[in-house]
């Protein structure tokens, strides 16, 4: 019910830590037209499906949302019509237009609630598509689907418009479950920018937007003062790590400042944290999970794709630390793979080395 | 019954309805002056990060000015739909460096609007807006200042935070972090941080915070607080130390430090104060009473009277009981002071005068109606300063009212049940071994006796267990409100106390309009019922409601202490700080105890904005 998408891959990335120690060269590579072929090569199915390798083959509307945009950044059109036709037969199935999150090779959608931040990166993708190929097709699927997200998950709570993690099963009597790595900040934006003719209230989104940097100043927890991979928001305005999941900063969060940097976002307090845990790894393995607030660390290492978030996190934050990146494994997974790329598309957008 | 709330109630920001408070006049403050527009994935436009650099010059021959209008007024579509057309035209063209550099030298970013949010308490929205703005303007830095209290402001919170939910090793780690949070200005942050170490069993290290607060720190006041703090955890030796140091390290002209030296002599006097009102404490010395008779008599402390009249009751002293209740209830009359005054007179076989003491309250006090039927009703043993309906005089009754007077509650119940050995049970008996359960804090039984009371009572005669119809009486009871409550009465009344202990608020609250009780229990009931809301109320951070459920049980009965304290803690999460620190003064003149000079401390912290 509830998408806690990243519990498999612990174990999955221990070999990585072999790798960071070996010291090899240096920052992620930007990312470009071949870095793209490499990625549909691994990770998109001829169908137009999305691989997530690290989560035995199964395929999401988050994967499916990474992949569109990544075709779009590359400009590579037929493979974005391939995914987003995919998209469309495979997880368009709910009757209120938002997207069924998950999906397995045996037996098709296993979970028909929604992943908000799959959503909201499909329909960034679709804008970005649209403009990019003048193709108004997209811009209406993606105002379609930005109306039902409004209409579902955007809601009003202690003075904020904040974000459900999806339509169903996030609400705890007046407490909210949250989770901040899905605010995609920069889909955010371009949301807020549509005209009104297109899009009845984008104001909204902009507040959305708000609401997500007032969240990340107010819920963080622990040594490091990271933000919780779920959080819980009560009425008053009050947050707390959420019961009932995981109390940790980990898989879902790291995207945070990655998310923030994506949109433009330099402000060193926002990206502290990050750094801070980073700094304290002192050029060792970076751990990929943190409980909160206790501070207990897993064994497991931070993924590749994790350590080039980390880089750009150093680097915003002034903090003097030099992460360094090892180059992508051969059998890197989906997730680690395509934080790496967003981090160099960050990079590149922010003009600094990737 | 409902409740003297011994915990601390929310003393953080927490109760505040903050509203999202990002006003768009901060966001587009500046839009005169737009800044770097990160693009999305994919559109490649590099940034100049030199501010003021001015425009550059354009190396190629296409006109760019559209390009430069959207980027000014922040409209990324169209920009990016201008800079693929531009680049259909030129594929070799590339966007400007400078776009997002401010075209002209334009204001500097306007700090008012972070400055108030900060001041509002807003730290979130405050960090939210800089952001933004920095996003929108990277070559804007906001000044060290505003950082640096932000950096302060968020260390406290967190401190605060660690605190109020008991995490000490946190609040130490926090204070590490920001040792600015805890200066001499956040006292209370100063307080928490030593009181962190007390928790921790480091009682070294916390004798150390409160030396440094108390040598550093230049006002008398806050010194003095400070070791009415520290002597919660420190020994009477390291006390003597701290008040020693605090009259006379590092003082500042015009502050008066001898304030300090009485601190322990106030301290010997709470604990006198406190020893007197527990009845198992025992006595106290000559000198030790004496000087309590001393400061209860300069401050004209009712509460303090009072209790040094139950003091002298316990010991069988009616007359000096007499006098202390007497003057309790001449600098503030109350119930609480009649009630002592009816048993102390009773005691003393002044009878009349008893009545007379009792008439103001009669019929509007339950407590006071309990305590005339001492008074009324014939079968008694004599002297006897218990409250409560007797049993008649039935072997074991001098037994019964001697446990009564000593307040021995679990006397009384085995006084009761040797009586019952002999006798049959009566209403009138059941109905006492119903209060002394409640005393005892065992309602579910009360509850039981209170029924079987009720149940006998209907079967025994009306006449035998109708109180109260001597002339004595009835010539004091001529107002319409002073109707006696008949036995009946007084076993539902008994089983509605009984009921509020365990807690079924909502069952008597629907039931207690068809109930028989007298139009003054059913008062007292109410009031009782309204006041266990309120605690509810305020359990639930509903502030506003527990203001309106303690102004209506006022309308029905004076406020206690206790009560008005959670008014106070009310007003304070309901940031009306001026009327929480008045209230909180008021109180504490009247007595002050650990309780009341915390609040009194807490909300003097923070109206100056700690």
């Amino acid at each position: 019910m509830t998408p806690t998408r990243r519990d498999l891959l612990i174990g999955g990335a221990a070999g990585l830590l072999a790798t960071a120690a070996a010291g090899l060269p240096l920052a992620a590579k930007p990312f470009d037209a071949a870095a793209w072929r490499e990625y549909a090569d691994r990770f998109l199915r001829p169908e137009g499906r999305i691989v997530d390798t690290g989560n035995n083959g199964v395929s999401h509307s988050e994967g499916q949302g990474y992949g569109l945009l990544l075709a779009v950044a590359a400009g590579d059109r037929g493979a974005f019509d391939r995914m987003w036709g995919w998209t469309q037969r495979n997880l368009m199935i709910r009757e209120d237009g938002l997207t069924a999150w998950r999906w397995q090779p045996e037996g098709g959608v296993s979970d028909r609630n929604n992943a908000s931040d799959g959503d909201i990166l499909i329909a960034w993708a679709l804008l970005r598509a649209a403009d990019q190929w003048k193709a108004d097709a997209y811009r209406t699927a993606a105002v379609a689907l930005l109306k039902a997200l409004a209409t579902a998950v955007l809601v009003e709570h202690a003075g904020m418009t904040v974000l459900l993690p999806g339509r169903d099963g996030f609400r705890k009597g007046d407490t909210l479950i949250l989770n901040p790595s899905y605010w995609v900040f920069p889909a955010l934006r371009a949301f807020a920018a549509l005209p009104t003719s297109l899009l009845p209230n984008p104001e909204r989104w902009r507040k959305l937007a708000e609401s997500g940097l007032v969240l990340l100043a107010k819920g963080r927890f622990g040594t490091h003062q990271l933000p919780p991979d779920w959080l819980a928001l009560d009425a008053n305005g009050g947050v707390a790590v959420a019961d009932g999941f995981r109390k940790q900063y980990g898989y879902d969060a790291v995207r945070v400042p990655l998310y923030l940097a994506m949109d433009g976002h330099r402000d060193p307090y926002y990206f502290r944290p990050f750094a801070m845990l980073a700094t304290q790894s002192g050029g060792g393995p970076i751990p990929a999970t943190v409980s909160l607030p206790g501070g207990t660390t897993t064994q497991v290492a931070a993924s590749v794709g994790m350590m080039a978030v980390y880089r750009l996190a150093c680097t915003l934050a002034a903090s003097g630390t030099t992460v360094t990146v090892p180059p992508l494994g051969a059998n890197e997974d989906y997730y680690s793979t395509t934080l790496a790329h967003l981090s160099a598309l960050a990079a590149q957008t922010l003009g600094i080395a990737p | 019954m409902t409740g003297s709330r011994n915990r601390r109630f929310g003393t953080a920001l927490v109760g505040l309805l903050v509203g999202f408070g990002l006003s768009p006049t901060a966001a587009e403050a500046t839009s005169t002056t737009p800044g770097a527009r990160a693009l999305v994935p994919g559109v490649k436009v590099e940034v100049a990060p030199a501010p003021g650099s001015g425009p550059a010059a354009t190396p190629n021959a296409l006109d760019d000015s559209a390009l430069r209008y959207y980027a000014r007024i922040g409209d990324v579509e169209r920009m990016e739909a201008e800079i693929a057309r531009l680049r259909a035209l030129d594929p070799g063209w590339e966007p400007p460096k400078d776009l997002f550099t401010p075209q002209a030298a334009g204001p500097g970013v306007d700090e008012t609007p972070f400055w108030s949010l900060v001041s509002a308490g807003k730290f979130p929205e405050a960090r939210a807006a800089i952001a933004e703005q920095r996003r929108q303007t990277p070559s804007w830095q906001p000044s060290a200042k505003l950082l640096q209290e932000l950096d302060v402001a968020e260390g406290a919170n967190r401190l605060r935070g660690a605190s109020d939910t008991k995490r000490w090793q946190d609040v130490i780690d926090a204070a590490a972090a920001q040792p600015e949070a805890v200066a001499c200005n956040r006292l209370d942050n100063a307080w928490r941080l030593a009181e962190a170490y007390a928790e921790l069993k480091q009682l070294d290290r916390a004798f150390d915070r409160y030396k440094t607060i108390v040598s550093q720190c230049p006002k008398a006041k806050e010194r003095r607080d400070t070791i009415f703090k520290a002597s919660r955890y420190l020994s009477p030796e390291q006390v003597r130390e701290l008040t020693t140091i605090g009259a006379t390290a590092n003082p500042v002209a015009g502050e008066d430090y001898t304030a300090v030296r009485t601190v322990e002599g106030e301290l010997e006097t709470g604990r006198l104060l406190e020893k007197l009102g527990n009845p198992k404490a025992g006595p106290l010395s000559t000198a030790d009473l004496a000087r309590a008779e001393q400061i209860i008599r300069d401050k004209q402390d009712a509460d303090g009277a009072i209790a040094l009249g139950w003091y002298f009751q316990r010991q069988k002293k009616h007359a000096d009981a007499q006098r202390w209740f007497a003057d309790a209830n001449g600098w503030t009359p109350s119930d609480k002071a009649a009630e002592g005054l009816i048993l102390a007179l009773a005691a003393l076989g002044k009878k009349a005068e008893a009545r007379e003491a009792g008439a103001p309250w009669q019929g509007k006090s339950n407590r006071v109606d309990q305590a005339l039927k001492s008074v009324t009703n014939p079968p008694r043993g004599s002297g006897s300063g218990g409250r409560g309906a007797s049993g008649g005089g039935a072997p074991g009754q001098s037994e019964l009212s001697a446990a009564l007077a000593r307040d021995d509650f679990a006397g009384c119940l085995a006084a009761i049940q040797r009586m019952l050995t002999h006798s049959r049970p009566t209403a009138a008996l059941m109905q006492q071994r119903g209060w002394c359960l409640m005393e005892l804090k065992r309602p579910t039984e009360a509850e039981a006796a209170f029924a079987e009371a009720q149940a006998l009572a209907a079967r025994e005669p009306a006449k035998a267990n109708t109180p109260g119809k001597s002339s004595s009486q009835r010539s004091l009871s001529d107002r319409p409100l002073d109707t006696p409550a008949s036995p009946a009465q007084e076993n539902a009344y008994g089983q509605a106390v009984a009921r509020l202990a365990t807690g079924d608020v909502a069952g008597l609250a629907r039931d207690l309009p068809r109930t028989n009780m007298t139009p003054t229990q059913k008062a007292e009931i109410r009031a009782s019922l309204l006041a266990t809301e309120a605690g509810r109320a305020m359990d639930d951070k509903r502030y506003g409601d527990v203001l309106r459920l303690l102004d209506a049980r006022k309308e029905l009965t004076p406020e206690p202490r206790n009560l008005s304290l959670l008014r106070g803690w009310a007003l304070y999460n309901m940031r009306r700080l001026d009327e929480a620190r008045a209230l909180f003064k008021a109180i504490d003149d009247r007595l002050s105890t650990e309780e009341s000079r915390e609040a009194v401390s807490v909300t003097s912290m923070a109206t100056y904005r700690y």
